[in-house]
C-alpha cells in the first residue's frame, strides 16, 4: 500500500517576499485593480502608446491609422496602461497599516476577472454581430 | 547575408510561442485539477486521474508565472506580423467571429497577466487556509483562460498561421 498526502498544503518555506505583508497587498490589489483598469481602457480607449508595425513607429497615446501607413496596435498601449496605473495603485495601498490593507475581500481577485468575461464579450460585439 | 529567411525566423518564433504555451498549460491543467480535487490519501497505486492530480501543486508555482509572462513576451512580439500579414487577409475573408476570438484572447492574457503576483502569494502561502477558495479560484481561472488562449490560438494558426 502507498500513500499519498495532500498536494497543496507540501509547500516549501515561504520566501522573504512570499511572508511579507506589503507584497501580499501590491498583489491582492493589483489583481483587483488590474482588470477593471484594463476594462476601462477598453471602454475609453486609453493606451499608453499607439503602434503602427508597418513603419515600427510609436506615438504616445492614442493616435489613428495614417493613410498609406498600415494598421495601428494600441493592445500594447491597453497592457501597458494598464501594468503602470494598476503597478501605482498597488503601489500606494501598500503605504496603509495592515489593519486597513487587511479588510480587502480576497472574493475580488478571483470574482473581478470572472465578471470580466462577460464584459469583453459585449466590448468585442462588432465581430459577433457584424454582417 | 541572411542566414534564415524572414519566414523561417518567425516561424520559429510562433513554434517558440506554441511549445511554451503547451508547457504553460500542461502545468496549469496539473495544478488546477490538483487544486479542485487534492489527493489526500489513496491506498494502492491510484489511476490515471489519482496520478494526473497528484502532483506537487505549489511547486509549479513560480515556474507557471515565467511561462505566463515569457509566452506573453513572444506572443507579443509575434503580433506584430500577425496585425499586418494575418489579421488583414482575416478581415478580406469576412472570418469576423474568428477576428473577434482573437482580440478576446488578447484581452484574456493580459488580465491573466494582472493576477500573476496574486497567484504566486497565494500558492507560495498555501499553507494558510485563509487563502484556499482564492487560491483555487484563481488558479481555474488562469488554467480555464489558458486553455481558450491555446485553442483560439490553434484555430487562427489553421485559418492563417504557419506556412500561409
Amino acid at each position: 500500500m502507498s500513500t499519498t498526502t495532500s498536494t497543496t498544503r507540501a509547500t516549501p518555506s515561504p520566501s522573504s517576499l512570499a511572508s511579507s505583508t506589503k507584497f501580499k497587498t501590491f498583489a491582492i490589489t493589483f489583481a483587483i485593480v488590474g482588470p477593471v483598469i484594463y476594462m476601462v481602457c477598453l471602454f475609453f480607449n486609453w493606451p499608453l502608446f499607439t503602434f503602427h508595425p508597418a513603419t515600427n513607429r510609436i506615438a504616445l497615446g492614442w493616435e489613428a491609422a495614417r493613410s498609406g501607413e498600415g494598421p495601428n496596435m494600441t493592445w500594447y498601449g491597453w497592457t501597458a496602461t494598464t501594468l503602470l496605473a494598476g503597478s501605482v495603485v498597488s503601489f500606494l495601498a501598500t503605504l496603509f497599516p495592515e489593519t486597513v490593507t487587511r479588510k480587502i475581500p480576497l472574493i475580488l481577485v478571483w470574482l473581478i476577472p470572472f465578471l470580466a468575461i462577460p464584459y469583453l464579450a459585449w466590448d468585442l460585439r462588432q465581430w459577433w454581430f457584424h454582417p | 547575408m541572411d542566414i534564415i529567411s524572414v519566414n523561417t525566423f518567425w516561424t520559429i518564433w510562433l513554434l517558440v510561442h506554441l511549445l511554451l504555451a503547451v508547457a504553460l498549460l500542461g502545468a496549469l491543467t496539473h495544478q488546477a485539477v490538483s487544486a479542485v480535487m487534492p489527493v489526500r490519501q489513496v491506498a494502492g497505486p491510484g489511476g490515471f486521474v489519482t496520478r494526473f492530480r497528484a502532483v506537487p501543486a505549489a511547486g509549479y508555482a513560480t515556474a507557471i508565472c515565467v511561462l505566463w509572462i515569457l509566452t506573453f513576451i513572444v506572443g507579443s512580439y509575434i503580433y506584430t506580423k500577425y496585425r499586418i500579414y494575418i489579421r488583414i487577409p482575416i478581415e478580406q475573408a469576412g472570418y469576423w467571429k474568428t477576428q473577434g476570438f482573437f482580440d478576446f484572447k488578447e484581452h484574456v492574457a493580459s488580465i491573466g497577466l494582472t493576477l500573476l503576483p496574486a497567484y504566486w502569494f497565494f500558492w507560495k502561502n498555501a499553507q494558510d487556509p485563509q487563502y484556499d477558495t482564492a487560491r483555487k479560484m484563481v488558479t481555474v481561472y488562469l488554467a480555464c483562460a489558458c486553455w481558450f488562449l491555446f485553442i483560439v490560438g490553434h484555430v487562427l494558426n489553421n485559418v492563417r498561421g504557419f506556412g500561409s
